[in-house]
This record gives structure tokens, C-alpha cells and sequence, in this order.
């Protein structure tokens, strides 16, 4: 296994008198793929938005590929490309626009061939001259993990990514994705409510509930672990003894 | 600082303008109408006193200066608020560019609003009024300098109202620039302003400006002492309205207020 492209260790967050991450550590090491679980207010997006840096942990470290949180933000964020299935691309720019935007933000060195390359590599070409405004959701999520991998990041962030896809969409991107974290060797860090797909894309789980790490190991273990064969099963049962 | 995220943030608010022809609104159509409007009331004025100094000169100069003030706030407050508006902030968030930087971009694009609407404000007075600018000078440059970077100082201050206090606190930006330019004495000397409110009038650097813009008009050397008075004070304003929307976005992202554009 390689060494850690994010390093996060004893994160905490409390929000007034809501403590919603209590003391979690995140590595994941250069292009392994993590599913990142856990019920609704386990505190998977509060310590997504950390890891981001979107939101400033009241303790713990961050570190993405060497760069530190929150003082490198700027420099971290060139090796992290992060979608989410509900963030939609800025109105009233064409797709290839937005997605130049963002390559030239990120740095890329040809913008115009990169938007194209990552275009293709996700099929989606027809939408280059489309306005942003104009996309289904599921072509807005698609667009989105584009515009997540156009600068070959070290490290993708996907909260949700196939949410609000057909299901043949939702294969046609979780294949791509992996086609894409095997041809570059980035590592996947991925929250998702479907624990199928989840199995599918990832070799380690971390459920979270209530705040901390309750489980963190291959699927097959954690299920396991708790007496199931499945992740499916798991959620049922951690979400609910979480809720008692 | 990267001047190259700096040139992205810029082509990504002139996408949005392309697009958006009521953006366009701001930066012809007030601008047209507010000449129209004060020209007139000055030309009426003059009609009825032909000595006094609300003249149309005086209000369209008033006019003018005041739309300095208002395109680099907006061009500012907007740029950013764009990102709230079309939830996209938390992409912007998630790239490498800095708050400085994206700052930098809006402000840029700013000048050229600024020059944009004051060259339909020349052309306008001129036309309508008989107005000539030029005539004006290089005095009107250091006046327009205080006001637009006191213009960016309210913009910024407004983004640091809508990251801790939400999109309602959008009326903040929207208002703040018309509470400026009465305070500021816009079209009238501060000492025609309620006595209450003349002490807070004398601390802003706009006042200065907008002082020293009269006293131009009236065919006076440009007031030196009141210009790097107002060019220290818009610093100061502008340093000002940096540290409270830097002190807004850390508690934004202390507690966790992405959320709410997102």
C-alpha cells in the first residue's frame, strides 16, 4: 500500500451543543479507494466539508499529499478533485466554459484539450456546448465528476455521485471512475448510500455513526464483522442500534 | 497570489455578463437614467435660482462620482454573490484559488465597470446636458480613485455579511452604497445634513471626494489636503472591510455555514 494522500487525524466538531464528529481519523493511502458510510447525522458530510477544508475542525490535522490544512489550502486543493451529486456548475456558462474555468483554476496547462480529454473519458461530449443551467441532474452530476478529474488530482471526493443517475448511467460512471482511479492511480475517498455500488467500487469501508469510526476494514470483514453478508445489512442494523 | 486565477476569475464573471444582458442594466441603465434624473433637477434648480451651485454641473458630477462608488462595490459584491446564486460556491471553495484572488478578479473586473459606466455618463451629460468632462481633467482621476476603492471596501464588507449572516444580508450590499451617498454629500454639502449625522459624514473618505469634486467644479484647484485625507481614509476602509469579512469567513467556516449554499 502507498503512503497517505490524506491524513486526517482526530477530527473533531461540534456544532452548539451538537458534537457531530468526535475524534476521526481518515487516511487513505495514494490510489486506494475508500467508501466513506455511515446513517443520515453520522457526520459523513461535516467530516467531508473538513476534509475539504470548507469547514475548520475545532481539533485534529489534516494533510493532503504533504499539504497541510488550513494554512496550504490553495496547494492541497490542486490535488483534490471533488464532486458531489447535488452541486450543480455555474448558470449561464456552456459546459465547456464552466469546465475551462475550472481547469484554469486548478492549473491545468491546456485547458481547451483537458476539458476535451475528460469529456470523452466520461462520454459525454454532445454536452461540451450545452449551457450548465440546461443539464438533467443526471448529466450535472456526470459534468461534475468531470470537472473533478480534469487536473488528474491525487486524490477524488464524491459525495453521492451517482445519487440522482439511472441506473445505466450510474454504471457507466462508476466504471469510468474506476477505469479513471486505475489509469491515473488516484485514491477515491467516496460517501454513497448505495451500499452495492459501494462494494463494488471500494476496497475498505469506514462507517460512521453518531460522530465516530464504528467500523473500519474491507467489506467482507466489516459485514462480517457484524454477523451479515452484505453492507446493506450493516447500515440496517448500525442505523438502527444508533437510533435506540 | 496567482495572476493567472486572478485572469480566470475575471473570464468567468465576463461569461456570465455576456449571458446576462440585465447585468448590463447596471452598468448603462442607471447610469443613463441617474444623468437624466439630476440633470434635469439641476437644470430645474438653476431655472429657478440662477446662482445656486445645485446646479446641473454639480448634481451630474454628483452623479458621476456616485457611480464610481457604486460599480466597483457591485462589481465586487456581485462577483461573489454569482457563486451563492447559482450554488457554486462550494466548487469554488474546493479549487486552489484564495479569497484574495478571487477578490482581486472582481475588483478588477470592477475598473472596467467603472470606466464602462462613466463613459455613458460623459456621453449622456454631454448630449442631454451639455457636460463636458473632459473639461473636468485629470482632477476628477484621484476623486475616482477614493471612491473606488472605498466602493471595493463596502463591497467586500457585504461578502463578509452574506457568508455569516446568509442571503438576506444581500440588502446590506444593496443599501449600504445609497446610505454612503447621503452621508457622503453625493449631490449636497454635509453641512446641509441633519447635525446628528455630520460628524459620522466628516470621518468617511467619501466625503472627501465627493467634496473635492465640488470644489473642482467650481473652478478650484483640486483641495490636495482633502484628497490624501480621503486616500488614506478609503485605505482604511478598505483594510477595514477585509479584516471584517475575513473574521466573517472564519467563523463561516467554523460553523460549518457552507451548508447553507449548498
Amino acid at each position: 500500500m502507498g503512503d497517505p494522500v490524506l491524513e486526517a487525524r482526530g477530527l473533531r466538531k461540534r456544532f452548539k451543543s451538537v458534537e457531530a464528529v468526535r475524534g476521526v481519523d481518515v487516511i487513505v493511502h495514494r490510489g486506494e479507494r475508500v467508501g466513506l458510510l455511515g446513517p443520515n447525522g453520522a457526520g459523513k458530510t461535516t467530516t467531508l466539508l473538513m476534509l475539504l477544508g470548507a469547514i475548520t475542525p475545532d481539533s485534529g490535522t489534516i494533510t493532503i499529499d504533504g499539504f497541510k490544512l488550513p494554512r496550504q489550502r490553495s496547494k492541497a486543493m490542486t490535488k483534490v478533485g471533488f464532486a458531489a451529486g447535488y452541486l450543480p456548475m455555474p448558470d449561464r456558462l456552456k459546459v465547456r466554459e464552466a469546465l475551462g474555468v475550472f481547469a484554469g483554476w486548478y492549473g491545468v496547462r491546456h485547458p481547451e484539450a483537458a476539458v476535451e480529454t475528460a469529456l470523452e473519458r466520461f462520454g459525454i461530449t454532445e454536452l461540451s456546448d450545452r449551457l450548465s443551467s440546461r443539464l438533467s441532474s443526471g448529466q450535472r452530476t456526470l459534468v461534475g465528476i468531470v470537472k473533478a478529474t480534469l487536473h488528474e488530482p491525487t486524490l477524488l471526493v464524491l459525495d453521492e455521485p451517482t445519487a440522482s443517475l439511472d441506473p445505466d448511467i450510474a454504471l457507466r460512471v462508476r466504471t469510468s471512475l474506476m477505469n479513471y482511479c486505475e489509469a491515473t492511480g488516484a485514491a477515491l475517498l467516496v460517501t454513497s448510500h448505495d451500499m452495492r455500488e459501494v462494494e463494488m467500487m471500494t476496497e475498505r469501508v469506514m462507517f460512521l455513526a453518531r460522530g465516530e469510526v464504528v467500523a473500519n476494514d474491507t467489506a467482507a470483514i466489516v459485514a462480517s464483522t457484524y454477523g451479515h453478508d452484505n453492507l446493506e445489512d450493516v447500515f440496517l442494523s448500525l442505523a438502527e442500534t444508533h437510533r435506540a | 497570489m496567482s495572476a493567472h486565477r486572478i485572469r480566470i476569475v475575471i473570464r468567468r464573471h465576463l461569461y456570465v455578463m455576456w449571458r446576462a444582458p440585465h447585468r448590463w442594466f447596471d452598468i448603462a441603465f442607471w447610469p443613463l437614467m441617474d444623468v437624466i434624473l439630476w440633470g434635469s433637477l439641476g437644470v430645474y434648480v438653476a431655472q429657478q435660482d440662477a446662482t445656486s451651485k445645485a446646479s446641473a454641473p454639480f448634481l451630474i458630477g454628483g452623479a458621476m462620482m456616485f457611480h464610481v462608488l457604486f460599480q466597483s462595490q457591485i462589481a465586487v459584491a456581485t462577483g461573489f454573490m454569482e457563486e451563492t446564486w447559482s450554488r457554486n460556491l462550494m466548487n469554488v471553495l474546493t479549487t486552489p484559488v484564495t479569497e484574495f484572488e478571487y477578490i482581486a478578479g472582481t475588483a478588477i473586473l470592477g475598473i472596467a465597470k467603472v470606466i464602462a459606466a462613466l463613459t455613458v455618463v460623459s456621453i449622456t451629460a454631454y448630449a442631454f446636458f451639455g457636460f463636458d468632462t473632459t473639461a473636468v481633467g485629470w482632477d476628477l482621476v484621484p476623486i475616482a480613485l477614493i471612491l473606488m476603492i472605498v466602493g471595493w471596501g463596502l463591497g467586500i464588507a457585504g461578502i463578509g455579511a452574506v457568508l455569516r449572516f446568509g442571503q438576506g444580508a444581500e440588502i446590506i450590499t444593496w443599501g449600504s452604497n445609497f446610505i454612503l451617498m447621503a452621508l457622503s454629500g453625493a449631490f449636497n454639502p454635509v453641512e446641509s445634513l441633519p447635525a446628528v449625522l455630520q460628524p459620522i459624514s466628516a470621518i468617511l473618505p467619501s466625503t472627501k471626494a465627493f467634496d473635492a469634486m465640488r470644489q473642482v467644479l467650481a473652478g478650484k484647484p483640486l483641495p490636495v489636503h482633502e484628497i490624501v485625507t480621503g486616500l488614506i481614509g478609503s485605505v482604511l476602509f478598505v483594510i477595514a472591510g477585509f479584516t471584517f469579512s475575513w473574521y466573517m469567513l472564519r467563523s463561516f467556516r467554523r460553523r460549518g455555514f457552507i451548508t447553507r449554499f449548498s
